[in-house]
């Protein structure tokens, strides 16, 4: 036996059982309130810019822009929320949005299930270079591509319209590299079952396998979305009339519209956030599990 | 009238035949069993059968029609698996229901065919529940009742009971062989565990690298195997086997020294098989059939297994070659004792060295 061992159970010895207790309780809980304060600080750095987003559109203009202005609000004035709602495009642009991002969603999804079915489920040559392919694709940054997108989308002559929003945004590999990884794990034997029961693939893709997932559809689903809703740089190259914009876009149109007016610019991304804000709200287990199962943490 | 027959069945994996030039007949009503040590290919015979494998070559027919190339939904045979394989987001009457709701069957015939198969396997009571809420024997038993009601041409099962703990697999087996006896279907079980294929078959096939070693009744194999692989596989404990060298040849058999008992001598009953004197063979002798007797060879016991009706006396010859002897009744322990033992002519079996039973 070491003499550090002998030394540590000496220790251990002269220290009665219910003290070392106490001790280790009163570390924890010196751990507990370093790991607390640490987040309380993360979430006001990440908060205040929401703060400010608020505080600033319910102030007239001229006190946004004044020095008199300070960290606390002071006023309530809605004339920013009133003329985001009823001077601007607000409401066609929330349309485009939650139109162009359901179907996003819905595309992404149905296209993502059934590829990563086929590439889980079924035998056929060149399955494997097919899934490299699309794992490959995962790797290629969405911003190498924009060009030869633009230029694709405008000899389709689809600059300007939803199909031009929606086309290059439904390449999500990470959605077949999900769902393929689900389908992989379901038993084979329940396949089998299903195949003598007299059904087929679309048997078992949408009443078994698509059942059996419905948490990752869910989860797939609401990150979707959420990521098709905050869409900016894509929309904002193709789009150029007001009509067409979604509101990440429109924000952009708020400011040339109004002037430098800071207070509609916050209240329009206030109003523009708050769908996605309440969404997450209600979904936030989910949109964790889906960030968790896409980022690989949980499989 | 023919339930299931086979001709000249292969299946090659690559370059590899597992199952190899297989041709069987099972009768209508028939229960029959594959059995044989893992990767012998019975459950592959089994899937090829259900569908699930394709067949390499050879035709498979069941009840007269040739289902070499059909789907498995259309062979008009139902599986149960050995994980169960129940969907896990259905109810238990959705789960029995599903073939039919496929089939679009109406209502009132998939309730009425559901409640029927429930009320035969005594699930009536769980047939709202989903299968996580279930017993590993609820799930197996819905997992039956979901082939019944299909009302299939064969019943197969592959493995079913390897799930279930050792009472309850008891339990099932004798549920499984009543239920045959009930609905009358061809059926056809797989399984590695020979007390299930003696205990429920009518018909046993014993599989050993894609062959089929043989085919007959449980008490066929047992008293008549073709082989020394189904003289040791079929009957637990397992025969004991004994290298021996023909000593004389009788009229009506040979008499064989077995090496390592000093020169004893056993003799066995042979037909028409010749051996000569001095020949190499395997002397197979079940551990029922060997009694303590002075005129025998002798063996020390090593260890005795007492289950209070039976008990099993393990021992060894001086060479080493070990032997297990079944007692009746035995209160005697004999361990670390040398005891004589012998058995009668008709019981003892010859086995060439290559395996081949002599007669």
């Amino acid at each position: 036996m070491s003499a550090q061992k002998i030394a540590s159970q000496g220790w251990r010895a002269a220290v009665p059982a219910s003290k070392r207790k106490e001790a280790k309780i009163g570390t924890r809980k010196i751990e507990n309130m370093l790991l607390l304060g640490i987040t309380l600080i993360a979430a006001a750095v990440w908060i205040f810019p929401l703060y400010w987003a608020f505080v600033t559109s319910i102030r007239d203009e001229s006190h946004v822009v004044s020095s008199e202005a300070g960290l606390l609000p002071d006023m309530l004035n809605l004339s920013a929320y009133g003329d985001a709602l009823f001077n601007s495009n607000l409401l066609t642009w929330y349309i485009n949005s939650i139109g162009t991002s359901v179907i996003i969603t819905v595309l992404v999804l149905m296209s993502g299930m059934m590829c990563a079915y086929a590439l889980s489920q079924m035998r056929f040559p060149g399955r494997r270079a097919l899934y490299a392919v699309v794992l490959a694709s995962f790797m290629i940054p969405s911003q190498a591509l924009v060009v030869t997108q633009f230029v694709l989308m405008n000899d389709m002559g689809l600059v300007n319209s939803w199909a031009g929003i929606i086309l290059p945004q439904l390449i999500v590999p990470v959605v077949i590299i999900v769902y393929k990884q689900f389908f992989d794990a379901v038993p084979k034997e329940m396949r089998e079952a299903v195949l003598l029961d007299g059904g087929g693939e679309y048997t078992l893709l949408f009443k078994i396998y698509l059942p059996l997932n419905w948490g990752i559809t869910s989860a797939l689903a609401i990150i979707t979305f959420i990521m098709a809703w905050n869409q900016f740089f894509w929309p904002f190259l193709v789009i150029t009339s007001e009509n067409m914009m979604t509101i990440p876009v429109g924000i952009t149109q708020v400011r040339d519209t109004f002037g430098v007016n800071y207070a509609r610019v916050m209240a329009v991304a206030l109003l523009g956030a708050a769908p996605v804000a309440i969404a997450y709200l209600i979904f936030q287990k989910k949109v964790t599990e889906a960030v968790m199962i896409s980022s690989g943490v949980k499989g | 009238m023919t339930g299931v027959t086979l001709t000249c069945v292969d299946k090659v994996f690559g370059s590899t035949k597992i199952i190899d030039n297989v041709s069987m007949d099972i009768a209508k009503g028939e229960f029959a069993v594959f059995v044989g040590p893992s990767g012998c290919g019975k459950s592959t015979l089994l899937r090829m059968i259900a569908g699930l494998e394709e067949t390499s070559a050879g035709a498979i027919e069941i009840e007269g029609r040739d289902v070499t190339q059909a789907e498995p939904a259309q062979r008009e045979v139902a599986m149960v698996f050995q994980s169960y394989a129940l969907y896990p987001h259905l109810s238990v009457f959705e789960n029995m229901a599903f073939s039919l709701r496929l089939a679009r069957a109406p209502k009132q015939q998939v309730t009425r065919q559901v409640k029927e198969a429930a009320r035969i396997l005594k699930i009536e009571e769980q047939l709202d529940k989903k299968p996580s809420k279930l017993s590993g024997g609820q799930r197996q038993r819905v997992a039956i009742g979901r082939a019944i009601v299909r009302q299939p041409k064969v019943f197969l099962f592959d493995e079913p009971l390897s799930n279930l703990d050792a009472e309850l697999r008891v339990q099932m087996r004798l549920e499984l062989s009543l239920l045959h006896k009930k609905l009358g279907s061809t059926m056809i079980y797989v399984t590695h565990d020979q007390v299930e294929a003696m205990t429920l078959a009518d018909k046993i096939f014993v599989l050993r690298g894609g062959v089929v070693q043989q085919s007959g009744t449980p008490l066929e194999l047992y008293d008549d195997p073709a082989n020394q692989f189904v003289a040791g596989f079929i009957g637990s404990p397992a025969m004991n086997f004994l290298s021996a060298t023909v000593s004389a040849v009788t009229p009506a058999g040979v008499l064989a020294t077995i090496e390592g008992s000093g020169g004893q001598t056993l003799e066995a009953r042979l037909d028409s098989a010749t051996l000569e004197a001095g020949q190499a063979v395997t002397l197979g002798i079940r551990p029922e059939h060997l009694h303590i007797r002075e005129s025998g060879f002798n063996t020390s016991v090593e260890m005795t297994e007492n289950l209070g009706g039976v008990a099993y006396l393990h021992s060894r010859l001086t060479d080493g070659q070990k032997i297990v002897i079944e007692r009746r009744g035995e209160r005697q322990s004999y361990q670390g004792e040398s005891i004589s033992v012998g058995a009668d002519a008709k019981h003892v079996l010859v086995f060439a060295l290559d395996g081949r039973r002599l007669h």
